[in-house]
């Protein structure tokens, strides 16, 4: 039993200096479940990064960090850096990706390209 | 501030690489493109309770299977909070499961909806499932389907064995094959290797191949009692698959399978400076299968809401064993037990828009012949027995929105033993519902009614390992296969599961209650002094007492504590009574806490991913202290003071896990803490610590191997690996 409290008690304690964290809500231009997988990863797989979320029919990218560990900036980048454009919500302004890291993703994930996206359709 | 930043690495991209803003215009290279097929892997959580079903049924996959050394089906409850795993006998070594603090026998096991662990295979057909073998359980807690059969008491363990199609798990490609080797060792000397083949013959047939071969040849006695801690021996078990899916909605898979397992426990030792003429206590157990299964199935093409379905099933399995010492003669225990029979059952179903109805027919034979021979009342017993039944069952599920769900079924059966039978009448009536406010919160209701026939000395082989006289009551002898050995069952019960959002992580917390109460039950007695009384009816003198009750309530909590760790907590509390007489010049009986079920159960099981390939669980088991059957001479007494009870542990399991592209491998340690039940066997060993023969008067007079309650062997570390090879 003593375990039990012992367990418990310090995982109350990891949540309770848990630091601030902040929402964050992008369009994430993708086209297929294999592009939310990427773009979920990368988010995740960022130190910092507390949970990412990206919308196949909206294209919203919804991410959550920690200002202390990670800055705006970098999400982005890592972002573009697998290849995705993304369009910010507050300034309207569009990211593109290098078009080395756009050329790297997988043909069907090649969401510029209109037969692409109709082949999703 | 942050619109700034952004504005400026947008510009800054753009300054640098101006050519990209062309690049979404220019789309004439891609044309003619070739797309590959989209392969989409969301991973699959653990263990999973789903909000939809009618019934609380946990589905447990192979990433849960993988949180703890699971050689076979009862270890992979190891992590599951509904599910204890009780400690493994010293002469059987075989691990039982309990469900609400009922014997696993009391809940139906099924393997793809065909039994396995049933008959003579009740006792140890848990362990004939390799953990390498599963592909998903589903675990149902509270009375099951009426269209299974009429044996889920307690609820439904049904386990999905990998088939061809989850062995290839690649897109259709003609001739491709795969095979899959799982390799493990335990310090308690333990090897097993699992080898799985799958290959697609043709665009309609693809085969499996499992096969399993472990074996222990180690004798370890850690704790220097002349009994081995486990068991020594081997089980080869092998299953050939073949699977279709044809034109016109039809599919089938059929199975072959066989197996054998030989174990011998004891005093085996080598070194045990016994006399040369004395003859050391031992246990030998031998057991073997050999089954055909056919599934068929149908599904109207114009309209799929028909479907018909098939399963035929026949099986042979024997039961071999001896324990004692020939120096005892009185104690030296015989069984030999055969097997044959066959299941087949028709299921349809039909859907409506808001009611869909299932139906099936069911039929089952079985041919027993138990030869079983003890010293005193039991010599040379023998009654080879037939079982058989038609039944019958119907289910109407109605669903007039997504908020509730009611299920109702009713099921009859022309059962040749039960039918002789005045008072029961073999109808079994089945009611779930499911009421959910929200998307987010589902409250469901069970209530049902099963019954079994037991057979008390097979299903119990561990139990037996003592120099306790085996006796019936006055009321008659039960070995199976007459009225007596029925065991009846009311089951009901409430639940709640909710699935949370708490600090951005999702987690779900389930709440339930469940009751059943056994009209009949075959007990065995554990409070008699040096008595083994089975009572197969100690209710006939007032029916309305039950001869068993269990009383269960639980909650259990899955969270998500970052992205990369979870959590589960759960805490259950559980009161079993079983009736038992107090025999004396006016018998009377009265409710004694069950043996072996703990009044408190907890569990704390914490996976966490760390650099990237990773895995480290830990998994705390805490286990309530225990009432043990009483040495107490004026036991089983009208006070509770002369029960005897097992200190309460704690077992601390963990494991770490490195998954590579090909497979993965793991390194753990179970029961970390080393705690061990300290003289787990009585009257095998005197005071100074000297090893006794089985013809030693104190040994005679005491020796009782079914005292355990706790871990004979302590610390035990274990390394495994998966490997995929791919031709």
């Amino acid at each position: 039993m003593k375990y039990f409290i012992l367990c418990f008690s310090l995982l109350l304690t990891t949540n309770a200096f848990a630091q601030k964290k902040v929402e964050l809500r992008f369009i994430t231009d993708g086209v297929c479940g294999m592009c939310e997988n990427r773009i979920e990863k990368t988010l995740l797989n960022l130190r910092g990064v507390w949970t990412a979320e990206w919308d196949l029919s909206t294209h919203e990218t919804f991410v959550v960090y920690n200002t202390k560990k990670i800055t705006e900036n970098k999400i982005h980048e890592a972002l573009s850096d697998v290849g995705h454009d993304q369009i910010c919500y507050c300034t309207k302004s569009k990211i593109l990706a290098f078009e080395e890291s756009y050329s790297n993703i997988n043909p069907c994930c090649r969401y510029r390209d209109r037969n692409v996206i109709e082949a999703h359709k | 501030m942050t619109q700034e930043r952004i504005n400026s690495l947008g510009v800054f991209l753009i300054f640098i690489f101006p050519y990209l803003l062309y690049s979404q215009s220019d789309t004439s290279i891609y044309d003619g493109l070739n797309l590959d097929a989209v392969e989409v892997k969301t991973e699959a959580l653990g263990s999973v309770i789903s909000l939809k079903d009618p019934k609380l049924k946990t589905i447990i996959s192979r990433a849960e299977l993988k949180k703890a050394a699971c050689c076979n089906l009862s270890e992979s409850f190891e992590t599951n909070p509904s599910i204890d795993v009780s400690i493994t006998d010293a002469v059987t070594g075989t691990k039982q499961i309990q469900l609400f603090g009922l014997a696993g026998k009391y809940a139906q096991i099924q393997v793809e909806m065909t039994p396995l662990v049933r008959g003579l295979l009740a006792n140890s057909g848990l362990s004939y499932i390799p953990g390498a073998w599963i592909h998903s359980i589903q675990l149902t807690k509270g009375i099951g389907s009426v269209s299974n059969g009429f044996e889920s008491m307690t609820g439904q363990i049904n386990v999905e064995l990998l088939k061809p199609e989850d062995i290839i798990d690649d897109i259709v490609i003609k001739n491709s094959a795969k095979i899959r080797v799982n390799n493990y060792i335990n310090q308690g000397g333990r090897i097993e290797t699992n080898l799985i083949y799958g290959k697609q013959i043709s665009n309609k047939w693809s085969l499996g191949i499992l096969g399993h071969a472990s074996g222990r040849s180690l004798i370890v006695d850690n704790n220097k009692d002349g009994f081995a801690d486990n068991p020594i021996g081997y089980q080869l078990n092998g299953m050939v698959r073949a699977r279709y899916f044809g034109q016109n909605g039809w599919e089938g898979l059929f199975t072959i399978h066989a197996l054998e397992d030989q174990k011998i426990g004891g005093q085996i030792s080598k070194n045990l400076n016994f006399p040369i003429s004395s003859n050391p206590w031992q246990s030998r157990l031998q057991q073997n299968r050999f089954s055909i299964s056919s599934k068929t199935g149908w599904v109207n093409p114009k309209n799929p809401n028909q479907s018909i379905g098939v399963i035929l099933h026949g099986y042979r399995q024997s039961m071999i064993g001896n324990m004692g010492s020939s120096d005892d003669a009185i104690n030296q225990k015989e069984l030999s037990a055969h097997q044959i029979g066959g299941v087949s059952q028709f299921l349809f179903r039909q859907d409506w828009n808001k009611i869909s109805h299932t139906g099936s027919i069911g039929v089952f034979y079985d041919n027993y012949d138990i030869n079983f021979n003890a010293g005193g009342y039991l010599q040379g017993y023998n009654r080879p027995f037939v079982e058989q039944n038609i039944g019958i069952s119907s289910e109407w599920t109605w669903t007039p929105n997504e908020f509730l769900t009611l299920v109702a079924g009713g099921r009859f059966d022309w059962h040749s033993i039960i039918l002789n039978s005045k008072t029961r009448v073999p109808f079994s009536p089945r009611i779930h519902a499911r009421i959910a406010p929200n998307d987010k919160n589902v409250f469901r209701l069970v209530f049902g009614e099963g019954f079994r026939m037991a057979l008390p000395i097979t299903e119990e082989w561990g139990r037996v390992a003592s120099n306790r006289e085996i006796r019936w009551d006055q009321y008659g002898s039960v070995s199976g296969g007459d009225q007596l050995s029925l065991e009846e069952s009311t089951n009901a019960g409430i639940s709640y599961t909710g699935n949370f959002i708490f600090n951005y992580m999702p987690g779900s917390i389930t709440a339930n209650i469940h009751g059943t109460w056994f009209n009949e039950a075959v007990i065995h007695d554990y409070w008699s002094n040096r008595m083994r009384y089975i009572y197969p009816d100690l209710t006939t003198s007032n029916e309305s007492e039950f001869a068993m009750i269990s009383q269960s309530a639980g909650i259990s909590s899955n969270y998500k504590l970052d992205k990369k760790t979870e959590i589960r907590l759960a805490y259950r509390f559980q009161n079993v009574v079983v009736r038992n007489q107090i025999h004396g010049l006016d018998p009377v009986s009265i409710l004694m806490p069950a043996a072996f079920v703990a009044k408190h159960r907890a569990l704390i099981n914490l996976s966490r991913n760390f650099m990237k390939s990773w895995n480290l669980d830990m998994t705390v088991q805490f286990h309530g202290k225990q009432p043990i059957p009483s040495t107490h001479p004026r036991a089983p007494g009208l006070s509770g003071e002369i029960i005897s009870y097992g200190q309460a542990y704690n077992l601390l399991n963990f494991q770490i896990r490195k998954n590579t592209k090909n497979g993965d491998f793991y390194l753990g340690v179970e029961n970390a803490l080393n705690f061990q039940q300290l003289n787990p066997i009585d009257g095998v060993v005197n005071i100074n610590g000297d090893l006794l023969t089985p013809s030693n008067p104190t040994f005679t007079e005491n020796f009782d191997a079914t005292r355990i309650w706790g871990p004979i062997f302590g610390r035990m570390i274990y390394f495994g690996l998966n490997y995929k090879l791919i031709n």
